[in-house]
């Protein structure tokens, strides 16, 4: 079992959920990046963006258990299964476009699963029409402060980078027993078959390392993701986090202590059954935030309502200018060197 | 410690991701296609000859203090493009048909023996019916157009994109006669109010919504209005549940209580619309120049002048109401110059009149919408700066051009547009000059570029001889309805025609059953009427009576996924009588299955090119050649020259020097490639891209001395002029270096009038067949019962998140983000009434067609509505039936209109669509 080394700085990472679109160009930029046309890695993506409330990715998560129970004992929690992950599909391309079998065959899967997919429930969301309310979420690694994985770990794979927390595996030790997988909560853990060895997000690390943002980061149209570190007071991360509270960890009684935080959702008013607007009713259940953000998302979501109003007066509001981010490259913190200008030797 | 943990990433493993991160070269690249006109700026990596990944190049400096910058422009598809490149379903050499048409057996071929079959095929079309029997389809990837070069040689018709793929805005055109004037979308933040209505940003905006987002921070406030919750509601203040197609009846509602309020802006009223204008009350006409004076214009109109009582002229020159105080109320009466009395009154006391219809209660009823909803909106909409955010779903309708009017009704009454953060959008492009032009210069080189632009506007300006109150939109758009000057494709022309003579929509359009009510006559007989006075002469209207289509072209494109009406109309009607079907493509579609011949086109990173100029935000973006083309695959512009050199070879060869077009134009068959390249000077792809951004910096579109090197170290330009082509003129605003644009600034700031028949914002088309439709006024209209009034479900479409059209569809990186497979979306009641499971294979029918898909069940969706989201290929459905084969494809009678100031046909403007949402469709489980 591997110690935990406290890191001496933590990188963190903020989703703006009322900026999030669900257009998983984070997840596609990471999956080209790292893992696209890699044997045994076809299920994997690092960074994924589901449809909430939904079942997600793996197909009901939330209940599989893992991370710490109240009095800090680690839970060993289920280990995903491929078919859980979903996805991983290839088409019969040869087959429909050179076959010659005209519209007797169509492209279908022929491989991966049947029945799920990384985004299987995107945009069904939950309650009743007209007061349908879903959001999106985008999750990955959240390089916790008390990462589950790496206390279970039994061959010290796994380790805390000091200088920015992130947590890495040293995939030349890992053996694949994939019990890190079974103790993370956030089951953003994949197991790698042709390899034998996990594999999860590694922070682009290579790319921190040339001073430039992470994948999912920098390439986020939506500008809802920002990078940095929590100590950098004058970052965005730190005052969205530290300052103003507006952005909260996910699953926080899972008790790994995360560092990807969230900025929680509105939603428009719901209608009466009348159909006119109740202006101060809530669309999406208090209680279903609550128990995704802890009872902290009352306080930030009153936060996020009191600014905006003071924006819609006319007034000036720090949080508000953070998050329209009118300089791009203030969501990159410390990491805001543009990658074409290495020239690699 | 900190030393034992650095080491940890210093093992094979880290140096393993560490080399995945490594690149040989970068270039700028991006993506000739019409997305939503993108044209972001990538980075594409390359590495051992192969692309390997992308990155938005995220260069954009803010325009104007505090607006957010734009950076980094690009979505998901962008993101993986380059996959595509290498994707199963690329075509990398020229194939040819071996087996039936459909079958999909092709062999490999010769680049020369493919084109010396197609040169035949079109030589002996030429010889056996005219030039006329080629068709050349204009389809959205502006990449492929080159490959089209032929159709500028021959006299071959290309078929109007407008109704083609149907992005038009009827209502737009009828109010403006603009074509989409639309803001950058850095102006989107500026709006204290925004209605999101008839589009769907989250999915077609990826790359721009963050304004939307920013805007709402800013203090503004967001409101959709659409059937479903739809995904961009979700970040909406307001939601507004509208039934489905009543969109007309919820503005028209909102205006009269602006009225009723007394809160609309009279003054911009008075200026910009015609709302102050007399009609009588006797036929319903304006009261016309002609009526009123021997001698005067037709085309001149009158308001009430309130100080003398009289009818005067209103300006023809100007908007500006020189101390009148046009009536906007009462009846009046003046004598006409026979002497006779008769009674006018403004279009602002007919449209009181006419709203009376829509209060709040009785337009709740119709849009299912609570009435106190409707007023509180209204408020909004007449005390803050509105935007409403379009796209192209409403023109869709077949009554879209009536909700269109409505909004634009809502925006005039409120002074809602030609300021910033205000007006509508929806699609636009610009500045195609360089390249548009090229081959109408007599040699290379700026002089001879700068020799052409001075003739062109030297030509205009003789137009305003005539009429001296031609303003710069209106001689443009004159010269566009005389000589097809835009585009520099030759023979532009709608395609309805041909699609009701040759296609084989006779017999649908003319079923009276589930037909518009609203014709009191045969649609053979509006057609008829139209094609006899003359009203479509430039548009071979006629010719299609008798001319059979021989070779179909389509490059880029997809019809056979595309088509409102569906595979098997074509299959039956057309492809029989095709002697020759070429797909020119980078990718296997459904349509190249259907071919005779596939020709293999470079991919967006294997040619040199610009993505489609975008009004949007305004910059010009060089896609550059990152690697070599694949296999066989050639740029579309090497194919484009290469099929010219085939038909000069193969005419050469059966003694056919030149050929006599419809027209009675002599085309010679002679020295194509050489006209075309300007003697061989612009052979090849670079130096004719060059040359064609150093003349668009002579024409006064990108900055002076712009080359494609300028291009190569930064990426994008931003434009400085709208250019003389591509419709830029219809933003009808001067764009600023350190300002968002917004547009027709020129109208409400320098009061030039508007280029439509009364040169005011026109609400009240007096038309005989608009009379006779009861649609002189914006008014509601459900629509028809088009695929079975029985049906129990409507359908309702609009783009996908995960592609462009149909081109990203098959990407396997993309299609493992969804779930990969066509769907159909239902309420979650429905379903369950139904016995449907989530996931389940259903059938959805209608008059015409069937499609089986799966089902994904959502209380997003509104009860009795289905959502198909469009662009999956026919082939990824069992049976290869896909949504488009569900909706029987009508255009709307009134379309054909033609002889009416504005209503005139020039490329991408007025004329036929196809209406493709609202189809009545029923759901079957499929045992």
């Amino acid at each position: 079992m591997a110690t935990l080394i406290r890191s001496n700085r933590q990188l963190a990472w903020v989703f703006d959920l009322n900026k999030c679109i669900g257009c998983q160009t984070c997840s596609v930029a990471c999956r080209v990046l790292w893992n696209e046309g890699e044997e045994g890695a076809e299920q994997q993506w690092w960074m994924s963006v589901n449809t909430m409330p939904g079942r997600g990715t793996p197909k009901d998560w939330e209940s599989m258990g893992g991370g710490y129970d109240a009095n800090g004992v680690l839970q060993s929690g289920q280990v995903p299964t491929p078919e859980q992950f979903g996805g991983g599909w290839d088409y019969n391309y040869d087959e429909v476009l050179r076959g010659g079998h005209g519209r007797s065959v169509h492209l279908q899967k022929t491989a991966g699963s049947k029945t799920w997919g990384m985004n299987w429930d995107e945009d069904e969301g939950a309650g009743e029409f007209p007061n349908a309310y879903f959001f999106y979420a985008p999750r990955m690694c959240n390089h916790c402060s008390e990462p589950a994985c790496l206390e279970a770990c039994p061959t010290g794979a796994l380790f805390k980078r000091e200088e920015d927390g992130l947590v890495l595996r040293d995939e030349d030790t890992c053996q694949g027993n994939q019990h890190c997988a079974g103790a993370c909560p956030y089951k953003k853990i994949y197991f790698n078959e042709a390899r034998g060895v996990s594999q999860h997000c590694i922070g682009c690390f290579p790319r921190i390392e040339q001073g430039v943002a992470p994948a999912c980061v920098r390439q986020c149209p939506g500008r809802a993701a920002f990078v940095g570190y929590l100590d950098d007071d004058d970052g965005a991360v730190s005052k969205l986090v530290k300052k103003w509270k507006v952005a909260l960890p996910l699953h926080p009684e899972m008790g790994t202590k995360p560092n990807v935080y969230y900025v929680p959702p509105l939603a428009p008013a719901p209608l009466r059954e009348d159909g006119s607007f109740d202006e101060g009713g809530d669309r999406i259940p208090p209680s279903y935030l609550e128990g995704l953000f802890g009872t902290e998302v009352h306080g930030a979501l009153d936060v996020l309502r009191t600014e905006l109003d003071r924006k819609r007066r006319g007034r000036e509001s720090e949080v508000m200018d953070t998050l329209i981010l009118y300089r791009w490259k203030d969501a990159l913190g410390h990491l805001d060197r543009d990658p074409a200008e290495i020239v690699w030797e | 410690m900190a030393e034992a943990i650095s080491r940890r990433t210093e093992g094979t493993w880290a140096d393993v991701y560490r080399d995945r991160w490594t690149w040989d070269s970068v270039h700028f690249g991006s993506h000739a296609v019409d997305c939503y006109p993108g044209g972001c700026s990538w980075r594409v990596f390359v590495k051992d000859g192969k692309v390997v990944r992308e990155e938005q190049a995220a260069l954009h400096t803010p325009v104007e203090a505090g607006i957010p910058d734009m950076n980094p422009m690009g979505c998901q598809k962008g993101a993986c493009w380059g996959h595509c490149h290498y994707s199963q379903d690329r075509v990398t050499h020229p194939l040819k048909r071996v087996g039936e048409r459909g079958q999909g057996k092709f062999e490999r071929v010769s680049w020369d023996e493919a084109l010396g079959d197609i040169a035949d095929a079109m030589l002996d079309a030429i010889e056996d019916q005219g030039p006329e029997a080629i068709l050349s389809l204009l389809t959205p990837e502006v990449g492929a157009a080159p490959a089209r070069l032929f159709a500028n040689f021959l006299g071959t018709p290309t078929t109007d994109g407008n109704a083609e793929f149907q992005d038009f805005s009827p209502g737009w055109h009828l109010t403006w006669g603009l074509y989409n004037p639309v803001s950058t979308m850095d102006d989107w933040f500026l709006a204290e109010l925004t209605l999101i209505w008839h589009a769907n940003p989250v999915y077609t905006n990826i790359h721009w919504y963050h304004y939307l987002a920013e805007s709402r921070y800013n203090g503004g406030e967001v409101v959709t209005i659409a059937p479903d919750y739809s995904p961009s509601a979700i970040h909406a203040d307001h939601h507004q549940p509208i039934r489905i197609g009543t969109d007309a009846a919820f503005a028209l509602a909102m205006c009269k209580v602006i009225i009723d309020a007394g809160l609309y802006q009279k003054q911009f009223v008075q200026e910009q619309t015609d709302l102050p204008l007399l009609v009588r009350t006797d036929t319903g006409r304006f009261l016309r120049g002609n009526e009123m004076m021997a001698g005067d214009r037709e085309d001149q109109f009158f308001w009430w002048d309130t100080r003398t009582g009289s009818a005067v002229p209103a300006p023809r020159g100007t908007l500006a109401t020189a101390g009148v105080d046009p009536a906007l109320e009462g009846r009046f009466t003046t004598t006409l110059v026979d002497g006779t009395s008769v009674e006018v009154e403004p279009v602002m006391a007919r449209l009181r009149r006419h709203l009376e219809d829509y209060t709040p209660e009785k337009a709740g009823e119709i849009c299912e919408i609570h009435p106190d909803n409707i007023r509180q909106l209204a408020r909004k909409v007449a005390t803050r700066k509105t935007k409403i955010f379009i796209g192209w779903n409403s023109g869709k309708y077949y009554h879209g051009d009536l909700m269109e009017r409505a909004m634009a009704l809502l925006l005039g009454l409120t002074g809602n547009w030609g300021k910033k953060g205000t007006g509508t959008r929806s699609w636009a492009i610009m500045g195609m000059d360089g390249g548009s032009f090229m081959a109408r210069k007599a040699g290379p080189g700026q002089e001879e570029a700068q020799k052409l632009i001075t003739q062109l506007m030297a030509m205009r300006r003789l137009l305003t001889l005539e009429d001296p109150t031609l303003t710069a939109e209106m001689t443009q758009n004159r010269a566009a309805e005389a000589a097809g000057e835009l585009g520099g494709m030759g023979v532009v022309v709608p395609p309805a025609f041909v699609w009701y003579h040759q296609f084989g929509y006779k017999e649908r359009w003319n079923n009276p059953e589930n037909n518009d009510p609203s014709m009191k006559r045969t649609f053979d007989e509006y057609i008829r009427e139209a094609v006899d006075k003359g009203w479509w002469d430039q548009s071979y209207a006629k010719a299609y009576e008798e001319v059979e289509p021989r070779v179909l072209f389509e490059a880029g494109g997809n019809l056979l996924r595309r088509q409102r009406g569906g595979q098997k109309l074509l299959l039956e009607s057309l492809w029989p009588k095709l002697e020759m079907v070429v797909s020119c493509d980078y990718r296997m579609t459904t349509t190249g299955l259907y071919s005779d011949y596939i020709l293999p086109a470079a991919q967006h990173y294997e040619k040199l090119g610009n993505s489609m100029p975008s009004v949007h935000h305004l910059n010009f973006v060089l896609c550059d050649r990152a690697v070599e083309p694949l296999g066989e695959a050639l740029p579309d512009y090497e194919i484009g020259v290469r099929i010219l050199a085939a038909i000069e070879d193969r005419a050469r060869k059966r003694g056919m020097r030149e050929f006599k077009d419809r027209k009675g134009n002599v085309r010679t068959l002679e020295n194509l490639v050489a006209t075309a390249t300007l003697g061989g000077a612009m052979r090849e792809e670079e130096t004719r891209f060059d040359e064609s951004i150093r003349d668009n910096a002579v024409y006064g579109v990108l900055p002076k001395g712009t080359t494609l090197n300028t291009l190569r170290e930064k990426g994008q330009v931003r434009f400085t002029g709208w250019g003389t082509v591509g419709h830029g003129i219809s933003q009808a605003s001067t764009i600023k270096e350190d300002e968002v644009h917004n547009p027709l600034r020129w109208h409400t700031e320098d009061k030039v009038p508007y280029d439509t028949l009364v040169r005011r914002a026109q609400y009240y088309i007096d038309h005989e067949w608009f009379l006779e439709a009861g649609e002189e006024l914006p008014t509601h209209k459900e629509p028809p019962a088009h695929g079975g009034a029985k049906r129990r479900f409507m359908m309702t479409s609009g783009h996908n998140r995960w592609s462009v059209h149909s081109m990203n569809m098959t990407n396997n990186v993309i299609m493992n983000t969804y779930r990969g497979e066509p769907f159909v979306c239902l309420n979650d009641d429905d379903a369950a009434g139904l016995g449907i499971e989530n996931g389940e294979q259903v059938k959805l029918v209608s008059d015409v067609g069937e499609s089986l898909l799966a089902a994904k069940i959502t209380p997003s969706c509104r009860p009795g509505q289905v959502i198909v989201y469009n662009g999956f290929e026919p082939y990824m459905h069992e049976n290869w039936y896909s949504q488009a084969d569900l909706e029987p494809g009508h255009v709307k009678h009134l379309g054909l209109v033609g002889n009416y100031g504005h209503l005139k046909y020039r490329m991408f403007s007025w004329q036929p669509i196809p209406a493709d949402r609202a189809v009545r469709v029923d759901v079957e489980r499929v045992a």
